[in-house]
């Protein structure tokens, strides 16, 4: 499984897998560093044009709208070439977000990196 | 049990972490469950990042004026700007149902839900935005 380089502290790793690119993320994410993650991604979805990808939010116990509006950009980068986004492991505060943002539908939403890789 | 808490704070998004954490605090250190300081922190962090970027236009050396008491049966707090006064409830983006999808709105869309009560209150040369959150009520037994 090739480790991918990201050269951002709020995505510490990635990696490829099949069609698939698994990254985690780390940290409170939220106006300030936001717009951090959204360079990381976009990165990771233009360099490696991955049709899945699949966030491990495990260590993610803060996000605010920011964030949400970060992760929906990159859905609809992902959709333009017919992938998908998948996150993982979601923490109660981040899951209650999704929900009132009435996000929970629209991504896939997995309870690890195993389940989602066989989605 | 009867907490405040008075911060001044420029408009730098780098101040969102301090401020949300201290609210949080302010709610632990007087009874709240956690449900409570998670929900009102992260409202306070939605109108500031709107204040941020509507009223002040992404500004960073602007005055946010927080203010916040806790007492037996609440959590209120207010937040006071100096920006361009608009009232988000009145933005036509904002008086349709959100399309998931398209940016923008989440934040106000959260205070809305997760607050017993909030109005924006505008003023000569501003806004103060005021957001209260009740106790819960204990589960009997």
């Amino acid at each position: 499984m090739p480790e991918l380089n990201t050269n951002s502290t709020l995505l510490p790793t990635a990696r490829l897998e099949g069609d698939a690119v698994i990254a985690s993320v780390d940290g409170e994410i939220d106006l300030k560093n936001s717009p951090d993650l959204r360079e990381a991604l976009f990165d990771l979805i233009s360099t490696q044009k991955p049709q899945r990808v699949i966030l491990n939010l495990s260590k993610v116990h803060y996000m605010d709208s920011s964030a949400i509006a970060v992760l929906v950009e990159s859905l609809q980068r992902l959709r333009k070439t017919g992938g998908k986004m998948c996150l993982t492991n979601l923490q109660p505060r981040v899951k209650g977000l999704l929900e009132i943002a009435r996000l929970d539908s629209i991504f896939v939403i997995a309870k690890d990196e195993a389940e989602a890789l066989q989605m | 049990m009867n907490g405040e808490l008075r911060l001044n704070i420029t408009s730098d998004p780098a101040n969102l972490a301090d401020v949300r954490r201290a609210i949080e605090q302010l709610c632990a250190e007087n009874g709240f469950p956690d449900s409570v300081g998670a929900d009102l922190g992260l409202c306070v962090n939605e109108a500031m990042a709107n204040i941020i970027r509507h009223a002040y236009g992404g500004a960073k050396d602007r005055p946010i004026e927080i203010r916040a008491k806790a007492d037996d049966g609440q959590v209120r707090v207010t937040i006071r700007d100096w920006g361009n006064g608009v009232n988000p409830l009145e933005l036509p983006a904002n008086t349709k149902p959100k399309d998931p999808l398209k940016p923008g709105g989440l934040g106000l869309l959260c205070i809305q839900q997760m607050l017993d009560t909030f109005a924006f209150r505008p003023e000569a040369d501003g806004m103060l935005l005021e957001m209260i959150k009740l106790r819960p009520l204990k589960e009997p037994g």
